[in-house]
């Protein structure tokens, strides 16, 4: 469905080897639990990277920093050249280079469609409201949703509003892309509707992080993938290196839960 | 067909000031609802703040005026600032204060539980999505609070009007009050009359309240 | 008795301001705490003695405020026209035409009405207020106007005519909280009652004999024997006779002076009989003359 179809969308200026998004040194506690402990990363514009991580590691408060939805208690966070924290005036401008969708699927439910995607480009950007229409229409076209613009969320299934979820995110024009769990909360038939989407954008040259449980469909997308450990990035690898020969020990734990899936998978695919 | 005892309604005035006292009872309660709807979405939203001084004052206030028959406070208002201050407060304004204070403790409550009602991923929605707080609230959280209340502050509504039937004891004249006297003041001619006369009032009532329920389902079904 | 509405509203009134009281202060010893129930409710009170307006200051403002029952039919009610009638008002409009003043009618409920005269929100009650010890200690009654007493009606074929000797099978009809019930519970404890709530549930019962005889205020059997046939008023008056009577706030000197000056003077023109034959007469009739007006204040 989704396949190769979002590849022009306007406002996208990629060049690889750039630094996007740098954590250097982040410290996240709630209450007395340390979440996230001194963690440092670097995204290049154009990658895409998966987070994994058994849960309560710290995958969801990771991307939640990121987007200063969540305060930190140490190190810096930047876009670029600006500082990311919630306390800053420049947030909402720094907040619109980033879309975030979220594991349950947050459309406002008293706004149709259209109107979800249009309320943020038209009240934040100030931009036309026939030009955003346009684009939101071809990319609805694009997820296959067209003929959903008039609806509410209500009468749409879950696979149907993350991708509505996506679509939103995209119309903002974001450099950066987080998604978190997407398909987390949605029946298995619909998982695959909602990554295809995901993989499009990945072939377009989006810079994302994804939070995922999905071992094949990160495998499938990342450039690099990062295992999350009590709040440390203990493995930072290659899909290829990561899938394969995990270096430590508790990836190796990690990956073997999946991995009993995945045989099950295989003897039906085996047929 | 029974006798309703119908005729004493059309006796001199007795239909004309029935209509009259309905409109003393509408005039008590849509002040009361008008000052209250407004305040109680202050005091509502006030309440989902997270000082506790306001919150403990404002809790204290729905407590007391819940706790309290309103015809307590009829009476304290009436009579009660009559001793304490002096005041000589008519029976329409002290009512309109009762029924004001009990209205905004109501909606103040109905506001908060609409309030927190909304989830937090509508806010945090939002704000991924680079809307200031004020357009959060403009666009997200006010709309939605709306939906939910217009059945329950329907619900008020109706109730503060019917409940007006109380300001009878401190000398306001209303509905009721009319339909007892004309019930009375024929007790020996139509002893029947009482059934026909209340069945009047229920249908006034009735009246008086309907387009506020119609209205009601029209915004529900254009908002939902 | 309706009257003890009244007071626990006010007690509950003192009772939350106690604890409002006791919030803001943080807790002290229980003694003290109703202590301070005792002087609230004590101010409460104090505050009323000079709340009523004299005699001169409502001949200044042209207007008497009259506190009356508007749903008493015959003694005060609110006609077709909405016009106040009745032998109350009757005497209502009276005082208003010999002061010079206009009469401002308020329409007062049996448990609001010493409330308003101790707020000073009418200058007078006329609401067919039974004199009574405990209402003297609040207001100030003037001479009285009528008399009410105690009634009992029951069947033509059996009628009730004294409860001396009463047969322990025999069940009197009372509705609760009236004086009928406190009288007889306190006077004749061995006659069973039969209590009900309102004055058409007690008539029903009486209907379907489900007791003997049905007590209560003297007016209302004598109307009730009146309206409906077969039945008699077998014992017209029991137990102590009491007074129906203007009543004005505690310590409203000049008023009350006027008002007793004025009800006897009106003796000479045998104003209360003429008051009975224009509102009371259909109801009660001729006969009942004598037993209910009192002319000049006097009683037997």
């Amino acid at each position: 469905m989704a396949g190769p179809l979002l590849q022009d969308v306007p406002g996208q200026d990629i060049a690889c080897g750039q630094a996007l998004l740098t954590m250097e040194h982040v410290t996240k506690r709630f209450e007395e639990s340390l979440i996230l402990d001194d963690i440092s990363l670097t995204i290049q514009k154009g990658e895409v990277i998966v987070l994994v991580g058994s849960s309560g590691c710290g995958k969801s408060t990771m991307l939640r920093c990121i987007n200063a939805l969540e305060p930190i208690q140490g190190g810096i966070i930047r876009l670029g050249e600006e500082q990311i924290d919630p306390k800053s005036r420049g947030l909402t401008s720094i907040r619109q280079k980033i879309g975030m969708v979220f594991q349950s699927y947050e459309l406002f439910p008293h706004m149709t469609v259209l109107d979800n995607i249009l309320l943020a480009p038209m009240k934040v950007q100030k931009r036309k409201k026939a030009d955003i229409t346009e684009e939101a229409v071809i990319l609805l076209e694009r997820v296959g949703l067209k003929e959903k613009a008039g609806c509410f969320p209500r009468q749409l299934s879950g696979g149907q509003k993350q991708r509505v979820a996506i679509v939103r995110a995209l119309c903002m024009h974001p450099e950066l892309m987080l998604f978190d769990e997407v398909t987390a909360a949605l029946d298995p038939e619909m998982v695959r509707e909602v990554l295809d989407v995901i993989l499009a954008l990945a072939a377009q040259g989006r810079t994302m992080l994804i939070v995922t449980h999905e071992m094949q469909f990160a495998r499938a997308v990342a450039d690099r993938v990062l295992f999350l450990d009590k709040g440390k990035i203990i493995e930072n690898a290659p899909p290829e290196e990561f899938f394969e020969n995990p270096k430590t020990e508790r990836a190796k734990q990690f990956l073997n839960t999946f991995s009993f899936e995945t045989v099950k998978g295989k003897d039906k695919q085996g047929k | 067909m029974p006798d309703l005892g119908l005729e004493v309604l059309l006796k001199g005035q007795n239909m004309e000031r029935l209509l009259i006292g309905l409109l003393a009872a509408l005039k008590i309660s849509l002040v009361s609802v008008a000052v209250s709807l407004p305040l109680g979405i202050l005091l509502g939203t006030l309440m989902t703040w997270k000082n506790p001084f306001i919150k403990a004052v404002l809790r204290v206030y729905l407590e007391i005026i819940r706790i309290m028959p309103q015809m307590v406070l009829l009476f304290l208002v009436f009579f009660g600032t009559t001793r304490a201050f002096g005041w000589d407060l008519s029976g329409e304004s002290a009512s309109v204060i009762v029924f004001s204070l009990w209205g905004t403790a109501e909606m103040s409550d109905l506001v908060r539980g609409a309030l927190i009602s909304i989830p937090l991923h509508q806010y945090e929605s939002g704000e991924a999505l680079g809307l200031s707080k004020v357009q959060i609230y403009r666009y997200i959280v006010v709309p939605q609070t709306l939906r939910r209340l217009i059945p329950l502050s329907i619900n008020l509504i109706t109730r503060m009007i019917k409940t007006t039937s109380l300001v009878l004891m401190i000398g306001v004249v209303e509905i009721l009050k009319v339909a007892q006297q004309i019930i009375e003041a024929n007790r020996t001619a139509s002893p029947n009359a009482a059934f026909g006369i209340y069945l009047v009032v229920f249908l006034l009532y009735f009246f008086a309240c309907w387009p506020i329920s119609v209205a009601a389902r029209y915004l529900e079904k254009r908002w939902r | 008795m309706k009257n003890s509405v009244l007071k626990k509203f006010i007690s509950i009134a003192a009772a939350v301001s106690a604890i409002l009281a006791l919030t803001a202060c943080g807790s002290q010893g229980t003694e003290s705490d109703s202590q301070k129930a005792e002087t609230q409710k004590e101010e409460l009170t104090a505050g009323a003695d000079t709340v009523y307006r004299t005699l001169d200051e409502i001949k200044e403002d042209g207007t008497i405020r009259i506190g009356v029952f508007s749903d008493k039919n015959p003694f005060g009610y609110v006609d077709e026209n909405g016009e106040y009638q009745g032998y109350d008002v009757y005497f209502a409009n009276k005082i208003g035409e010999d002061l010079g003043v206009k009469v401002d009618f308020v329409s007062t409920e049996a448990a609001n009405r010493i409330e308003y005269l101790q707020t000073g929100k009418v200058d007078i009650i006329l609401a067919n207020f039974t004199v009574t010890e405990e209402r003297a200690e609040e207001v100030d009654f003037a001479l009285p106007y009528m008399n009410v007493a105690l009634g009992v009606v029951s069947p033509d074929d059996k009628v009730v005519e004294s409860l001396d000797d009463w047969n322990s099978d025999d069940q009197i009809i009372v509705i609760s909280g009236t004086t009928a019930e406190t009288y007889l519970t306190e006077n004749y404890p061995d006659i069973p009652l039969q209590k009900y709530d309102s004055y058409a549930t007690a008539k029903n019962a009486l209907e379907n004999r489900n007791g003997v005889a049905w007590a209560n205020d003297n007016t209302e059997v004598i109307a009730y024997a009146l309206q409906n046939k077969g039945y008699t008023v077998g014992i017209p008056e029991l137990g102590s006779k009491d007074t129906i009577a203007p009543a004005v706030s505690k310590g409203n000197e000049t008023l009350l002076q006027w008002i007793n000056d004025e009800i006897k003077a009106l003796a000479d023109e045998q104003f209360f009989h003429a008051d009975y034959d224009a509102t009371l007469v259909d109801t009660y009739g001729e006969e009942y003359k004598e037993e209910l007006v009192v002319e000049g204040g006097v009683t037997e």
